[in-house]
């Protein structure tokens, strides 16, 4: 981890196919993020999009090229300890009515990698869960069980968990998808003060552009499996 | 001896019921499916080598737990299933190999119902103290990783995003099951041994949703098959391996007729709900 405080995301000619699949799903992408920055990457379905943060994270190896987070490869060992800095919320992240978990443990789980062992939670950060509950309008659903919630609830529970990692680089993959509009201009106001005040990184993968495209640093536009435009938006 | 296969049967009951929940959830029922048959190779081969069936049985189970558990890190899960299944012939081969190979004498001792269906006498209280320290170590590791081990039950993908080392979990609960099948097919034999791990999470599953629930009712139900197998064999004479095996797939099939009968009375409810 050589560059914690500039360097975010680095991809350097970055190729990534799925087994079995004929044709790459991201081709020849070149990107730099630095931290302070929000990322909103946009494009039509197929473009690339989840497979370019599932790259970054590590979850997806290159075939060809060399992607870095927080200035460690994602082929090393390394790189599960430097996704104890980072935050991502999933597409798919509706779960089935049946499920009993708590909200409210949803988003304690997310501090799972980073506690000590035993699984205690100080009272310090149960203050912090709730105060940024209340900040997404959660705060009175914290003990109900997730699988009852709502679409836009559950996809808050996650962006909550998220942000109580406190992580230097946060992915969020269409973090508006189930969201209403007062919810989406919330959502996108929090995570941009969160990147501002903790000079962190957010890379957002949205078809929705509308909440966060006058927040952004940096616009990426995907299609086919390749960045097509880059509007670099301030100081970047 | 019976108090003693009785506590023995309980624990092995409720440890592998417990362990085939964690199996299903992480997806990796292949791979210690391929782990129990490594066990039944071991003991096969302490058959003709003359040493202790369990102690041999544990070797090759721990070993092959080690060796696929890494293997599997570094493969697609497709490969990670043929590797298992090639190994799992293997291993069947290797089993059948020795007890063929097995002198007179040896087929004529209890030593061979250990291996082929499990024995009452095959259960001493050096095993079952052992048996007893394995459950303290498993639940201490429960209890210690608790929250990674739920964060990855809740979500796998998520919680390798968030940094959780899944593999490792993967390994030791791979390293678990070996150790736990090796002791086990004393009580249940070798080719019969999955059944405490699979049977308990499959009727569990067919009667409740919750994860959290799911996790009490695996072992509760692998504890009431290996000792009700053990009561019914003893009283009936029969092999108790069989025996659990049997128990154990009369509850998954109850379970399963039980299911049906509760969702086709849901569908009748609602109906009359709609048409009032």
């Amino acid at each position: 981890m050589q560059s914690l405080r500039g360097e975010a995301i680095r991809l350097e000619d970055v190729w990534v196919a799925y087994a079995g699949s004929g044709r790459p799903a991201i081709r020849n992408i070149n990107l730099r993020v630095n931290l302070g920055n929000l990322v909103l990457i946009t494009g039509p379905n197929g473009a690339g999009k989840t497979t370019l943060i599932e790259t970054c994270l590590g979850l997806l190896k290159p075939i060809r090229g060399n992607a870095y987070l927080l200035g460690v490869n994602t082929r090393r060992r390394e790189i599960i300890k430097v996704r104890r800095l980072c935050s991502y919320v999933p597409q798919d992240f509706m779960k089935p009515p049946y499920e009993t978990y708590t909200a409210r443990r949803v988003i304690e789980l997310g501090l799972a990698s980073k506690e000590s062992v035993f699984g205690i939670i100080p009272n310090d950060i149960r203050d912090y869960i709730l105060r940024i509950a209340r900040t997404l309008r959660i705060g009175d659903i914290l003990d109900k069980p997730i699988g009852r919630l709502s679409g836009g609830q559950q996809q808050k529970v996650y962006i909550a968990r998220a942000l109580v990692r406190r992580p230097k680089v946060i992915f969020l993959d269409e973090p508006f998808s189930s969201l209403d509009r007062d919810s989406r201009h919330i959502v996108a106001k929090t995570i941009h003060e969160y990147v501002h005040e903790n000079e962190a990184c957010a890379v957002v993968v949205s078809h929705d552009v509308e909440p966060i495209k006058d927040l952004a640093d940096l616009v990426v536009y995907m299609d086919n499996g390749t960045i097509v435009s880059m509007e670099e938006i301030g100081d970047v | 001896m019976f108090e003693v296969a009785l506590l023995a049967s309980i624990l092995s009951g409720g440890l592998c019921g417990i362990l085939g929940y964690y199996v299903q959830r992480f997806n990796i029922v292949t791979l210690s499916f391929s782990v129990a048959h490594a066990a039944l190779a071991g003991a096969a081969l302490a058959l003709v080598l003359g040493l202790d069936v369990t102690y041999l049985a544990l070797v090759f189970a721990s070993s092959f737990a080690l060796v696929i558990g890494i293997i599997s890190t570094r493969v697609s899960t497709l490969e990670r299933e043929l590797i298992s299944m090639g190994f799992f012939s293997l291993f069947n081969a290797i089993a059948l190999l020795m007890i063929y190979m097995s002198t007179t004498y040896v087929l004529s001792t209890a030593s061979i119902s250990v291996v082929l269906w499990g024995s009452l006498l095959a259960i001493t209280k050096p095993k079952v103290i052992t048996l007893l320290g394995l459950v303290v170590i498993f639940s201490f590791y429960i209890f210690m990783f608790r929250s990674q081990i739920d964060a990855i039950l809740f979500d796998r993908k998520l919680a390798e995003a968030e940094g959780i080392d899944v593999d490792f979990h993967i390994l030791i609960t791979l390293l678990f099951v070996g150790t736990a099948i090796a002791f086990t097919l004393r009580l249940t034999g070798g080719f019969l041994v999955f059944t405490l791990l699979y049977n308990p999470v499959a009727s569990t599953m067919q009667l409740i949703r919750s994860a959290q629930r799911q996790q009490l009712m695996s072992p509760i139900l692998g504890a009431i098959s290996a000792m009700s197998g053990l009561v019914f064999s003893y009283i009936l004479d029969w092999p108790v391996g069989a025996t659990i095996a049997l128990i154990s797939s009369i509850i998954l099939i109850s379970s399963y007729i039980a299911r049906i009968v509760i969702n086709f009375r849901l569908v009748r409810i609602a109906s009359r709900e709609d048409s009032s």
